[in-house]
Parts: C-alpha cells; structure tokens; sequence
C-alpha cells in the first residue's frame, strides 16, 4: 500500500517548495494549500488569515467533488477551476494536472481575477512537474 | 406532488453510495475521491460531498436519496443536507468497530431528523462477522433514547428488496407521524 500523499515527506517538501513560491510571485495571496482528494491537507502556507486548515482542505475537497460532478452531469468536459467571487477578494481550485491533488488559494482583493488564475495554473503545473518522475 | 428528502447516514464502509445506487431510478450523482484512508475503509473510492438519487414510491410520491460523506471532517455537509431533510436511514458495518458506539454517535449528530420525521436503522456487512445483533443495537438504543422508535434491520444494501423494505418503513412512520400530528393540531 502507497504512503497517502499528506503523508508522504517528499511530496510534502516539493509542495511547500511551490507555494511559497507561488507566494513570492504574487503578494495579494492571503492563503493556499495543497491537498489530496479527499480532503487532507499536505502543506498550507502560513497564513495570517483565521484558517482552520483541515476544514478549509475538507471544504475544498467537497467542492472540487462537486464542481466535477455538475460538469459530468452537464457533459461539460471536467472541471478546470473553482472561482469564489466575494467582496474581499477571491477563492480559486484547480486539480493538479494527473495527481489526486487540488490546490486551493485565497487572493486578496487588490489582486486581478486574470493573474490569480495564471499564477494558480502555473503553480498546479510544477507541482505536477516535481511529482512526475524525469524521463530517461 | 409531494416530496421527501431521506439522508442515508454513518460511517465510511457502511454502504451509503450502493445503497442509493440500488434504490435509484435515475443515474446517481456521485462525488467520489480517491480514498487515502485504506486502513479504515479498504475500498478505493470514498464519498467527499454527497450522493444523490431518486425513486418514486407512488404516482404521486417521489424520495429524493441524499448520501452524506461518512467521515466527521466533512460534518459541514451533514450541517447542510441535514436541513432540507425529513428523516434518515443510519447505515452501519457491523464489523466497523465498536459498531453499537457508531450508531449511537450518528443518532447523536442526527437528532434532529428523529423529531422533525424518523429515523431506520440498516446494520450491513452482518454477515461477514460475529458483531452485535438487531437486538444488541436496539436495545442499546432504547437505554440511550427511550423515547425513541428505531426499527432496525440486517441490510445488503447491494439487494434491492431489503433496501426498500428499511425505505418504506422509514417513509410510513414518517407519514404516520405526520398525519398524527395534523389531527392533534386539529382537534386541539
């Protein structure tokens, strides 16, 4: 039996390594995290933000789960993004290309819906790039 | 037409999403992820938001099925789909751990469906161990709940005529209730 990935050391270090530099890229994020699909976190970045982890990566979870099951439902393709819209800024998800990860993050309001997306994308990338073994 | 929205409850392994999957008659709306929680439940899959299916039980009575994730860490979605619904069938697998102090926990966490409607109790996975019996889980529920009425029943929930058998019960009691209710108002 594999070790899940919330509890696998390596992976927990390469997704540290890619929000912290998603948050170097973009100083409107206010949280993000990583985690498996069925809702455990395996690395947050340290937020100043009051965010109970493990319930934000249990929520996050279910709303992957769901945004996957309208786009099925609707034969839309899959799910690409979440977007939260609210007066304060912006919740966006995505799955991490060809992992049972989603990454979840929260931007500020002075952050535009465009970078946010561009920077979550990129960031779900290399993630994926980091967990895919190198060619030979 | 009229309508009732029934929970199936309890814990990961109980049986929640083949429940729902033999009792409805349209495609079933699953929200499945890849479950890392092996050492609790070895199935592949787990729930993450809910299940949903239909079933019309007459002309002119359809049952909306709502399946909740069985881990507490996702107890937000209990918290909304507990709202819209009138009463809940409580799945557990006998050979879970102390399977008795399961379904007590649910009972607990669920309270409010037992006034708002009823409640029936399906133990699967009977079979495969020598776990407590019907009359184990019900007593024990007596002495925690004397107020209650919970008809508990042995389920395969892959079996289509026991599924709608613990249905219709809850479905009845409900029903029964509910006109009990309407001719205390009216001749009060």
């Amino acid at each position: 039996m594999s070790v899940p990935a919330h509890k696998d050391q390596a992976i927990i270090d390469n997704a540290a390594t890619v929000l912290n530099e998603m948050r170097a890229l973009c100083k409107s994020l206010v949280y993000a995290a990583l985690l498996t699909d069925d809702g455990f976190e395996v690395v947050s970045l340290p937020s100043y933000h009051q965010t109970d982890g493990s319930r934000m990566a249990s929520m996050a979870s279910s709303m992957q789960a769901l945004s996957d099951a309208v786009a099925r439902e609707l034969k839309m393709g899959s799910s690409e993004y979440i977007i939260i819209a609210t007066q304060t800024g912006y919740v966006l998800q995505l799955r991490v290309p060809s992992q049972s990860l989603v990454l979840s993050a929260l931007f500020g309001d002075d952050e535009t819906l465009g970078k946010a997306l561009s920077i979550s994308r990129l960031s779900a990338q290399k993630m994926s790039a980091l967990m895919t073994p190198a060619a030979v | 037409m009229a309508e009732h929205v029934i929970l199936f409850a309890g814990p990961m392994g109980a049986g929640k999403t083949t429940a729902i999957q033999t009792l409805s008659e349209i495609p079933v709306v699953l929200t499945e992820a890849n479950n890392t929680e092996r050492h609790v439940a070895d199935k592949a899959t787990t729930t993450v938001a809910l299940d949903y299916g239909e079933i019309m039980v007459s002309d002119e009575e359809k049952v909306r099925l709502y399946g909740v994730p069985g881990q507490r860490r996702f107890d937000f979605m209990w918290d909304i789909l507990k709202e819209r619904a009138v009463g809940m069938i409580l799945l557990v697998n006998n050979d879970a751990p102390n399977p008795i102090a399961l379904a007590l926990e649910f009972l607990e966490e669920f309270s409010e469906l037992n006034s708002r409607g009823g409640v029936v109790m399906g133990i699967s996975r009977s079979d495969v161990s020598g776990g407590p019996s019907v009359d184990d889980y019900s007593a024990a529920i007596s002495a925690r709940y004397p107020e209650l009425v919970v008809p508990v029943f042995t389920v395969d929930t892959r079996n289509t005529s026991q599924m709608r058998l613990a249905l219709m019960t809850l479905i009845m009691n409900i029903e029964a209730r509910s006109a009990f209710t309407l001719n205390g108002s009216t001749a009060a």
